[in-house]
């Protein structure tokens, strides 16, 4: 059974159902969330800085190195060095969810494509699979495909960006020598164990590279992105906002010049993901046994949730009842996985355990007062919650900031009322674990982790092994989605691989035709992935139109604030168990590296609208509550 | 002499598409020989990547840039034309230009900053501001920038082709923000 928290059992055959005789099923205290970290009050907190002068409140705003707007606000005890609060604030509101409403959804490609600036194409598709879903149209095998590959393609470009360009730095030279000078100095000693791939003979030499502006590594991840795009427009006429992504397929032109041209882009991933991976490993393995405190840095339960990604032609047919069939046949499989274990691959389980709640958030409840309840059930006749995204309204309130009430424009969404983390890594996990993915020359799932055999490039062909890891850190998340360019760029291989061979047989229909009804009620929800992993779109059409849309994207998990039990956020749970290790015995010398290594490592992407739709249906101002006198 | 003619922007933001519409109508005029007039409204990044293709010998000489900028000490559809002092912020502020750059942000200040650190700026750099008043969604100028059109577009045009007009700009420093990373309380 994959719920403990919710009332919904299942019975012999698999069914599920309420619990019976529950008056109320979805109160809070009917279902309550387990045991686990809990934030302190906020008056315990006020008392502490007030009674202790090495408890200070320590805030970051902007966190730079982030997509978009986040600001972060910590109480740290710089004696004990261990943070006793943290609050994750996004600080702009996304409006998508309020914008669509009314519209044809053939729009909702286009305008929810740029909720992200780096993801535009996973919105664009999302978009279509709900859109499919509802309207009950399916794209044929060559579409799948061609779809497939594109987004892996955008994840080429996620990666590496995220890796060298954000992340990386953290774990630099520059960064590393001023604030952990004895570090610094074992790593100019330490060898690199997998010199012959990455070329470092020792650390140092990795953490110079590493640099941000100038260093090689860093100036290598701006080229790499350029290639990805290169690939991607091949297929998607523009990035990051694709013009050929439709319900149905996709409207590309695909031939043997396109898909030549393609692979001279992809092949470059071979060698480049090798390198990756095995940067990630050296780095890691050094700072592990150089002080196994860093193995606390942004670490938390291992409460993981994926929706997977990457259709088989074969079995994708754009259903809501077959979604467990189809989603199971997917590359990266879904699934959800609670304090390490996998609990369910299920796409319908993981809808049906998802809420959105508000407490901490500038929206409006919109359940009580009578508030009709539009989907007890899904298509399939499971329960849902008065807080699934398909029930959900988005109300926003923009408001003051208090830590005891709202604090943020991001909701919380829990799976099972836990605070579940998204990345890639997620999927690399589940895929990694749950032996379902599609037969492969070049990847086996092994049921404890995933082994990819990378073709040759300049560099022979060589065998990585991803481990599902025994912490779940910042740490292991870096070095998940270094071994996520190897999974990817395999996948992408395999999508090309099988344009390919339907081209060889004339295969080149991309797109089935389609018609939105004009008449009666639809539901649909895209289940896909950004480079960060987990994304829904949940649609519902009226008449033909738009009645709501709601879009859970990663970092809506992630960047999510304490909810209503008490149970911190991702980012605020790995930003509470994460030690202070710089080398500085003065508390404001501190550079809050390590708080900002474990907010770093979830790939935080909070670019989103900074615009308000007014009822007069014009986007008319700014919103900006910001993290500014949090203290006050 | 080459030279590249851009505007930057994002469409249908009022205002703020102004690079945007500039660009638009000369690209219908008929550019001198050398004269290349582009849309620059993309991840900065690229643009320096499309800078860098350019043939060593035939690299541009000057880049005109025309975009919205808000400085709210001038009138709105306030033009302002200058060559560029090639004044650069600090490293980490560079640093935080080339994040917004991957993660999706277009501005002028990112794209001109950016370029002149990966050296794929000619030493010429001209820029024209417009003063935007109206910053929602939407295809429509403000009066005071719709106005003003014809002249940014002419202003636009003879920096592109006149040098000796170009000779006599004053020049200016970008108006860039600087953001805090921590504070402690």
């Amino acid at each position: 059974m994959c719920f403990k928290n919710l009332p919904v059992e299942f019975d012999s055959a698999g069914k599920p159902f309420l619990r019976a005789g529950v008056g109320d099923p979805y109160a809070t205290a009917t279902a309550t969330a387990p045991e686990g970290p809990r934030q302190l009050t906020a008056d315990k907190i006020e008392d502490l800085l007030k009674r202790n002068g090495h408890i200070k409140s320590m805030d970051f705003d902007p966190v730079t190195r982030v997509a978009g707007a986040l600001a972060f606000h910590t109480v740290a005890d710089f004696d004990k060095r261990k943070i006793l609060e943290a609050r994750s604030v996004a600080t702009l509101f996304r409006g998508y969810e309020v914008i669509m409403v009314g519209r044809d959804p053939r729009d909702a490609i286009f305008i929810t494509s740029r909720a992200c600036g780096v993801c535009g194409g996973v919105h664009s598709t999302c978009s279509a699979l709900a859109t499919e879903m509802a309207i009950g149209c399916c794209p044929p095998p060559q579409g799948v495909l061609v779809r497939n590959l594109a987004l892996a393609l955008e994840f080429l470009y996620d990666h590496p960006l995220h890796l060298h360009l954000l992340a990386g730095p953290d774990y630099s030279q520059v960064i590393v020598e001023p604030t952990n000078p004895s570090l610094y100095e074992r790593a100019k000693t330490s060898e690199a164990r997998h010199t012959g791939i990455h070329g470092y003979r020792t650390i140092a030499e990795l953490m110079t590279d590493l640099n941000p502006l100038t260093g090689k590594l860093y100036v290598e991840a701006l080229h790499m992105t350029r290639v990805a795009r290169e690939a991607y427009v091949l297929i998607c006429g523009k990035y990051p906002h694709p013009q050929t992504i439709v319900p149905g397929g996709m409207s590309s032109t695909i031939n043997l010049t396109v898909m030549n041209e393609m692979f001279v882009r992809l092949g470059q991933f071979f060698d480049y993901s090798k390198k990756l991976a095995l940067i990630w490993d050296d780095l890691t393995e050094f700072f592990y046994e150089a002080n196994p405190e860093y193995k606390k840095v942004g670490a938390r339960r291992a409460n993981l949730i994926d929706t997977g990604i990457f259709d088989h032609p074969d079995a994708y047919d754009a259903t809501y009842e077959s979604a467990d069939d189809w989603g199971n046949r997917r590359w990266a499989t879904p699934g959800a996985i609670v304090d390490g274990k996998l609990v369910t691959t299920d796409l319908k389980k993981i809808n049906m355990g998802l809420e959105e709640f508000v407490e901490h958030s500038y929206y409006e409840e919109w359940t009580g007062d009578g508030q009709k309840m539009h989907f007890p059930t899904d298509p399939s006749g499971n329960p849902l919650s008065p807080y699934h995204p398909w029930n959900k309204v988005t109300r926003p309130r923009p408001q003051g900031q208090n830590w005891k009430e709202k604090y943020t424009w991001d909701t919380t969404p829990r799976w099972d009322r836990q605070g579940m983390e998204a990345g890639c890594y997620a999927r690399l996990w589940n895929t990694a674990v749950a032996r379902k993915m599609p037969e492969s020359p070049f990847m086996e799932s092994t049921g404890h982790s995933l082994k990819m055999r990378v073709p040759a490039g300049a560099l022979p062909e060589t065998d990585l092994e991803w481990h599902v890891p025994d912490v779940w850190n910042a740490f292991e998340r870096n070095r998940g989605r270094a071994y996520c360019m190897a999974f990817t760029t395999l996948i992408a291989f395999e999508q090309w691989r099988a344009i390919m061979e339907r081209l060889k047989d004339g295969d080149t229909k991309t797109a089935t035709k389609f018609e939105i009804p004009k008449r009666g009620t639809q539901q649909g929800v895209g289940f896909w992935g950004a480079g960060r992993g987990y994304l829904t779109h949940h649609l519902t059409l009226d008449r033909g139109a738009v009645a709501n849309y709601q879009i859970v994207t990663p970092s809506t998990w992630n960047a999510s604030p304490t909810d209503r039990w008490g149970q911190p956020g991702p980012y605020e749970e790995a930003v509470m168990n994460t030690p202070l290790l710089e080398e500085t015995g003065d508390a404001t010398k501190f550079r809050g590296l390590d708080v900002l290594r474990a907010i770093r490592s979830f790939d935080p992407c909070m670019p989103c609208t900074t615009h308000i739709q007014s009822e007069g249906g014009l986007i008319t101002r700014e919103v900006n509550t910001c993290a500014c006198g949090l203290d006050e | 002499m080459r030279v590249l003619a851009g505007g930057i922007g994002y469409p249908d933001l009022c205002d703020y598409s102004i690079g945007i519409e500039v660009q638009e109508k000369l690209s219908e005029r008929e550019a001198p020989p050398g004269v290349v007039v582009e849309d620059l409204s993309y991840n900065p990044i690229a643009i320096i990547q499309r800078l860098n293709d350019e043939a060593p010998d035939s690299l541009f000489e000057r880049v005109v840039v025309v975009s919205a900028v808000k400085r709210g000490d001038r009138p709105s559809g306030a033009v302002s034309c200058y060559r560029w002092d090639g004044g650069m912020p600090s490293d980490e502020e560079v640093q935080r230009a080339v994040t917004d750059a991957v993660t999706g942000i277009i501005a002028m200040d990112n794209t001109l900053v950016i370029a002149r650190y990966f050296k794929a700026l000619p030493e010429e750099v001209v820029v024209v501001e417009v003063e935007p008043e109206t910053h929602e969604f939407g295809a429509a100028l403000s009066a005071e920038v719709s106005t003003a059109f014809p002249n940014i577009c002419d202003t636009v045009w003879r920096c592109a082709t006149d040098d000796a007009f170009v000779g006599q700009l004053p020049s200016g420093a970008l108006a860039l923000t600087v953001v805090p990373l921590i504070r402690f309380g």
